[in-house]
């Protein structure tokens, strides 16, 4: 399957669900989807489109919504999907139902960016400390870091 | 009655921080989970402090047996939000480097299976020959690891005649030790039978839960992305991907031994081909607004970076997506239904580098609820001692 | 005569940790590496124990992250005494490139005192070598 025929199948395929569809560079396809349908399309990635490998979940902080890229590798290219949450009302549907490998980026995008994913099948923290605060969110822009005072053993000379 | 077995984080049969824990029923796991976060660093977020130069060298030490994979994969997607094209000469360099790197970490890995089966000699024979891929990169790049070789727009250090002689020579006798090496596997009848039946992924597994390189690959998915999606050198590249259809450790050993072999075919296609030129062109401080997802197959798998740029001389986002995550959700399949002491080996098989992805085995035994800290060399002689009475395992023949 | 009799088996055979505490795997590899038959450490008496409870020396690599910080110091307290710290690479030193994360809380020094650096990132097996040569050297 070339590009051309993967986003005229897309376009078909998908009809007004898909905001928008580009194709940057060979190999590289960028699909904007509403969240809502986002679970649809991530099924139909994976029943006609051959992408049932999901490379990973990538979030981005843009100020007053998420923006989130669910990465699908093909045979024939990366099929990225796109979606985007409001910072004040973050909540996502999971896709642990449809893809399985899901759940550790799932898990990551809970711990990093603070969002809900609705639905997940298993919800604890993945890789922040046991002691960490809670509603501290690394990777959101407005969370910044202070490092304390280190100690010199045997002092300064 | 079931029981949790905590394992790690700190173990010693793998040199990193994890932890796992087992719900066994006697011998058999039936459930295992995974706590990741003892080697979490942040390196997400300290990306987007630093320029895009500064962040080369950062990507490099996410992992220090894939550290030219995860700089490359930056580096390449940096050069696409650049418009930069490298010129050939720095290309065949960087991906020489890389192949170089591949024999380096799957000789490594090699050995520590053997020590993980209980074959010490083999790890000990198999990281006497690594040490001279070692010098090769050495020679190449100036370190053993971490080599730095890459910048924006191409490498930083040029081959000369000899070096190249030297790679040759010094491939030839890694080539013919790796086929005595295959030569022991195939009739080393208790080495094969300790690994045989071990750790089954199925084709479907392997598929729904996103496992990734020779992990996936044993399980029969052709899946490489040297292949699917050929960057850089490889569509001028003649090589094949190796799989193996029998879903356990010993298809992980023939995939990677494989694989080995193939590797040095590249490095030797690199070598002869490589074109005069120079070796890197200038790049600009900034780059455009734009996003790029760049691939690229490391030794464990399918190594992925998503970068976002605001036009600035900082990245406004840094994804890293290690290979070694994407089988966790595999190895718990894997190890489900195994035995106790199986668990080291087929920990070891995924070639787990958890500094990549982000370690400790905890036993909890459900009749009493207790929990016992299980080390790794305990787990071993547990193997050791398993007796007659075990479970049949497939019947053990090498698949090559 | 006993203490000259414990300083000469301390000296001879020196039971090494390898404890990581967050490190990049590169020294990790360096530090096995230095185990096998290049470098060869073993023949100096250094044997490498999968146990805190029978070393005495911890050769530690990496930046001290914060969810392995309490671990580190109980496996400190683990190790009998007289106990040695190494640490080994720059990220052990100081947190090298890690340095202001959030997750890190700086070198292995700012948990558990240590008696010998080793710099370099990653240290090589030979500068380990050294390392373990001049910490017996002390006693």
């Amino acid at each position: 399957m070339s590009d051309a025929e993967i986003i005229q199948g897309l376009q078909k395929d998908l009809g007004g669900k898909a905001l928008e569809l580009t194709n940057p560079e060979p190999r590289r396809i960028f699909l904007k989807v509403a969240p809502a349908d986002l679970v649809a399309a991530a099924a139909l990635l994976r029943d006609r489109y051959d992408c049932a490998h999901l490379s990973t979940i990538s979030g981005v902080d843009r100020g007053d919504v998420f923006e989130i890229l669910y990465h699908f590798a093909g045979p024939a290219a990366v099929i990225s999907v796109r979606t985007e949450v409001a910072k004040a009302a973050p909540h996502l549907a999971t896709i642990c139902p449809v893809i399985p490998g899901a759940i550790l980026y799932e898990r990551e995008l809970q711990d990093m960016f603070g969002l809900v994913i609705d639905g997940i099948p298993d919800a604890r923290p993945l890789i922040t400390p046991d002691d960490w605060p809670a509603g501290n969110y690394p990777l959101r822009k407005d969370w910044k870091y202070e490092r304390p005072e280190e100690r010199i053993p045997g002092g300064k000379s | 009655m079931k029981f949790q077995i905590p394992i790690g984080p700190q173990h010693p049969a793998l040199k990193e921080p994890i932890s796992l824990r087992m719900t066994v029923e006697g011998e058999v796991i039936r459930d295992a989970d995974i706590r990741l976060g003892y080697n979490h660093r942040g390196v997400e977020k300290l990306a987007e402090e630093r320029n895009w130069i500064q962040n080369i060298y950062l990507t490099e030490r996410i992992c220090g047996i894939c550290s030219h994979s995860h700089s490359t994969c930056y580096v390449q997607g940096v050069e696409r939000l650049m418009e930069l094209v490298p010129p050939k000469r720095g290309m065949y360099i960087r991906y020489l480097v890389s192949e170089l790197e591949r024999v380096h970490s799957h000789l490594l890995w090699l050995g520590v299976a053997g020590h993980e089966a209980g074959f010490d000699s083999f790890f000990m024979y198999v990281w006497r020959d690594r040490e001279i891929v070692m010098d090769l990169l050495e020679m190449v790049s100036g370190n053993r690891v971490h080599y730095a070789i890459n910048t924006l727009g191409g490498v930083r250090r040029d081959l000369d005649e000899g070096q190249k002689a030297r790679i040759l020579e010094g491939v030839g006798t890694l080539r013919k030790r790796s086929e005595y090496y295959l030569n022991i596997g195939a009739n080393e009848p208790s080495f094969v039978a300790r690994i045989a039946g071990v750790g089954r992924l199925t084709k479907e597994q392997a598929e729904t839960l996103c496992a990734v390189g020779p992990t996936a690959r044993a399980s029969s998915i052709t899946r490489d992305v040297r292949k699917e999606d050929p960057y850089a050198v490889y569509d001028e590249m003649d090589f094949e991907v190796g799989t193996a259809d029998t879903g356990d450790v010993l298809g992980r050993v023939v995939v990677r031994v494989k694989e080995l072999l193939e590797s040095y075919k590249i490095i030797e296609q690199i070598v002869r081909k490589l074109p005069d030129g120079p070796i890197a062109v200038k790049a600009p401080r900034k780059a455009k607004p734009g996003e790029v997802v760049s691939r690229y197959e490391a030794p464990r798998g399918e190594n992925i970076h998503y970068i976002k740029a605001n036009g600035s001389e900082k990245p406004e986002r840094l994804k890293v997506r290690a290979p070694t995550l994407a089988n966790y959700p595999a190895t718990v399949e894997m190890l489900r239904n195994g035995f106790i002491a199986d668990i080291p080996l087929i920990f070891a098989a995924i070639d787990p580098c958890i500094c990549c992805a982000e370690r400790a085995v905890t036993l909890v035994d459900i009749r009493s609820g207790e929990e016992t800290a299980v080390r790794l060399s305990d787990l071993r002689r547990r193997a050791a001692g398993r007796g007659p009475n075990a479970l049949p395992k497939r019947n053990a023949e090498w698949p090559l | 005569m006993l203490t000259k009799l414990t300083r000469w088996s301390r000296i001879k055979s020196p039971w090494i940790l390898h404890l990581n505490s967050g490190a990049c795997n590169a020294c990790d590899i360096e530090v096995v590496a230095a185990l096998t038959p290049r470098f060869d450490v073993e023949r100096l008496g250094v044997l490498l124990k999968a146990t805190p409870r029978h070393a005495d020396v911890i050769v530690a690599t990496g930046p001290v992250t914060r969810q392995m910080k309490d671990r580190i110091i109980r496996i400190y307290d683990q190790v009998p005494d007289p106990k040695f710290v190494i640490a080994v690479g720059a990220c052990a030193m100081s947190g090298c490139v890690y340095r202001g994360a959030y997750n890190i809380m700086g070198g292995i020094d700012q948990v558990i005192p240590v008696n010998v650096y080793v710099p370099g990132c990653p240290a090589r097996p030979d500068a380990i070598l050294d390392a373990v040569v001049k910490l017996l050297g002390t006693l």
